[in-house]
């Protein structure tokens, strides 16, 4: 366990590199937009540090969480029964896995922090490899100081409430800067070495410090992690390995929340004793029946819907600005945040013993039930169109846009999600595949993966189009609207007569089998 | 309860299940009448819940049909009609047993299911954790919700699969005497066990061996655990 594989780090190395330069090459051709005014130079640089501080603060705070859970680190079960119940030292025997885990997180970070951080060159001046490899360290020691600070709670076995209100002071102290435009915070100071590129500050040196500290104190406390947490994560990591190699998305989901211990509310946050004598009927029955498990929703999960609303709404503002791939960024978020909305729908397409039992067509109790979560979803919507306003900072334009963009963009994001939730996994062995050649199956299951999202992402068409027609932009809008809501509602018709489809389907190739 | 239906409760004709060459189910022919207590025995893997998934709609045969009072099994009549407790309970994560409850009474549009909801938890020792979600349950509470809301609507066929796995010796004495008034009320009862002391009280005993009935007749006139073994 505590070996460090030199060959295969190098790997890693090599695969990120591959995958890092691919992707900075694609957005170094790609990304539209030009170097914005001096002014907005200046201003990137007065609150870019403490903004950017904010970014990784909410990193740090999802890792502290994590290791008030037990996390980051994913021992094998054999591991967890044979190591680390052995008289052999837990520090020595959790190195290893430690490292490789730092290892995994910096050639990430430092790909992803790459990227953003050419993209920071095309629109803020300089040369793009200064900002690519500033980027790219940035990224790596903020993807491992939040793995580091993870590893010294879950080390340190602090309870989950201490490792919380560590998270919320991380964030208050970088909100704080960033209403004062000062960088106090390590997170603030690491945002400092972000702009390097822009201006050489000595202070950013002492965010760099601090990544390092939490990093080098995560790999010494590691050793004190729980087994009891320990032998949870390994068999649901497990589990989270097949279910993400199979491309199950929904299983994927469940077993984060698991790994998260993400569970609905033992009472809801609303109704909990109301009594259901007098109501009978199937009016509204599926309408209730979503808000019911809407209103267990754990307050994790309500902050995570907010916060991709606001992110949405950010990337919103960044493609409105010229930065077109956020437009990307938006459309997943949303999607993310229909998969959350989706919930009761997905707990009725998990259990097809109970769906079935019902004298309704299953289409029928899957439309209905996605009334509720359409009504969670347009919530988000207006949480973003909210966000992206305050940003634009106000005026009739920006509302105007933002506010029709609530609707397709919103119902979009669900749309996918209905999609991804209601065609369930792939199928591992499906009689219609071995009829076609394998290009066509693997194109098959490229297009399955990839439609969900962008079904999402489509949502976000009535902003290219009112960016592209700055003279009546929400006009534009409001006509880029109906193509949207056309596959809005051809995927509720999908939906609706997915089974009916199928059945009909089958019977004409005279098969039979279980039911999907 | 209900007039007799001039159609059987259950009718299997030349029904088989096939995974590709492994046969779950042989040919089946079997027609169960109105109000009969039936009790289906044979060794795991014998196709006892092969046939019971098929007669609730969740399997669809390789050949063959099942009807349920002569409405083809998984048609929305046949669900309105039958009523199932699988073996292993499958319950929503985020409802609570009430809502559960309420949930399955409004789809099948009963009334008056506050009642009857109120005396099966009472029944089964629920009554103090109806709130509860039944995710954080143990297996055997989980059990007594889903035969809660197999019993809580109204039925003419109830298929009952494994009942007593997990659960505690009161939990099944109120079961089976749940089992015995539906049966007095005229409903059709099937259940799957190995439990042979209850299998003795049934009407009528049916054995699978490999998928194929072994023995039809009533429970008295064989030696159960031959049956089984």
């Amino acid at each position: 366990m505590s070996e460090v594989d030199v060959m295969e780090a190098l790997y890693h190395a090599y695969v990120a590199a591959i995958v890092g330069g691919l992707a900075l090459w694609w957005i170094a051709l790609r990304v539209g937009g030009h170097e914005v005014a001096r002014a907005s130079v200046h201003s990137a640089l007065v609150h870019g540090p403490e903004m950017v501080g904010l970014a990784i603060a909410a990193a740090l705070a999802i890792g502290l969480r994590s290791g008030g859970r037990g996390g980051p680190l994913v021992v094998e079960a054999p591991d967890v029964r044979l190591v680390l119940l052995s008289p052999l030292d837990r520090g020595v025997a959790l190195r290893g896995p430690a490292l490789r885990l730092l290892r995994f997180g910096a050639a990430w970070g430092a790909g992803a922090g790459a990227v953003v951080g050419v993209l920071a060159s095309r629109r803020l001046g300089g040369h793009w490899p200064v900002w690519g490899v500033s980027g790219a360290l940035v990224g790596a020691l903020v993807v491992d100081a939040a793995l580091g600070a993870a590893m010294v709670v879950s080390g340190l076995r602090l309870r989950r409430q201490m490792a919380g209100a560590l998270a919320l002071v991380a964030l208050a102290w970088s909100g704080v800067d960033l209403a004062l435009a000062r960088a106090t915070s390590p997170m603030s100071l690491l945002g400092q070495a972000a702009f390097w590129p822009l201006r050489w500050s000595p202070s950013g040196l002492g965010g760099v410090a601090f990544a390092v500290l939490a990093v080098v104190l995560g790999v010494v406390l590691a050793g004190g992690t729980s087994v009891e947490a320990s032998e949870r994560r390994a068999s649901l990591a497990g589990q989270l390995r097949f279910a993400v190699t199979l491309r199950d998305l929904r299983s994927v989901i469940l077993l984060r929340r698991q790994l998260a211990q993400e569970s609905p509310r033992e009472r809801p946050w609303l109704g909990a004793h109301r009594s259901p004598r007098h109501r009978s009927g199937r009016r509204f029955v599926l309408w209730r029946r979503g808000w019911q498990g809407l209103l267990r929703f754990p307050l994790t999960r309500l902050v995570r819907l907010v916060l991709l609303g606001a992110a949405a709404g950010a990337a919103g503002v960044g493609t409105w600005r010229g930065t077109t791939p956020l437009v990307l960024a938006a459309g997943l978020a949303l999607y993310v945040a229909g998969l959350d909305v989706i919930e009761p729908v997905a707990e009725s397409v998990d259990r097809p013993t109970l769906l079935d039992a019902y004298p309704l067509e299953r289409g029928s109790v899957l439309v209905g039930l996605l009334a509720a979560p359409a009504a969670a979803m347009l919530a988000v919507g207006i949480v973003g169109a909210a966000t992206a306003v305050a940003i634009a900072g106000g005026g009739t334009k920006a509302l105007a846009v933002a506010a029709v963009l609530v609707i397709p963009a919103s119902m979009a994001g669900l749309a996918g999600a209905t999609v991804s939730t209601v065609q369930g996994p792939p199928a591992l062995f499906s009689d219609s595949d071995l009829l076609l050649p394998p290009e066509a199956v693997g194109a098959k299951v490229a297009i399955r993966t990839l439609w969900p999202p962008l079904v999402a992402t489509a949502g976000m068409l009535p902003l290219l189009a009112a960016r592209s027609t700055p003279a009546l932009p929400a006009s534009s809008a409001v006509s880029a609207t109906i193509p949207v809501l056309l596959l809005v509602g051809g995927v509720a018709i999908w939906a609706r007569h997915r089974e009916a489809i199928h059945r009909a389907f089958k019977e004409a190739m005279g098969g039979a089998g279980t039911k999907a | 309860m209900t007039p007799a239906p001039a159609e059987p409760a259950l009718r299997a004709a030349d029904l088989t299940k096939s995974y590709g060459s492994l046969v779950a189910l042989e040919p089946l022919d079997l027609t169960v009448p109105a109000g009969q207590r039936l009790v289906l025995l044979g060794h795991n893997g014998s196709g006892k819940t092969t046939f019971i998934k098929m007669a609730a709609g969740l399997l669809e045969p390789t050949s063959g049909t099942v009807w349920v009072e002569g409405e083809r099994a998984g048609s929305l009549d046949a669900r309105s009609l039958l009523s199932y407790v699988p073996d292993e309970p499958v319950l929503y994560d985020d409802l609570s047993v009430l809502e559960h409850i309420e949930f399955t009474c409004r789809l099948h549009d009963c009334e008056d299911w506050e009642d009857r909801a109120a005396r099966l938890l009472e029944e089964l020792g629920l009554s103090s954790r109806a709130e509860d979600l039944p995710s954080r349950f143990s297996r055997g509470m989980r059990q007594k919700t889903s035969i809660v809301l197999a019993l809580v609507r109204p039925f003419a066929v109830l298929i009952v699969d494994e009942p007593f796995v997990g659960l505690d010796p009161p939990g099944r004495e109120a079961f089976v005497n749940l089992m015995e008034e539906a049966a007095e009320g005229g409903a059709t009862v099937v259940v799957a066990t190995h439990q042979l002391d209850y299998a003795a009280t049934a009407d009528r005993c049916v054995a699978l061996r490999d998928g194929a009935v072994v023995y039809d007749g009533a429970p008295g006139k064989v030696e159960l655990p031959s049956l089984i073994g």
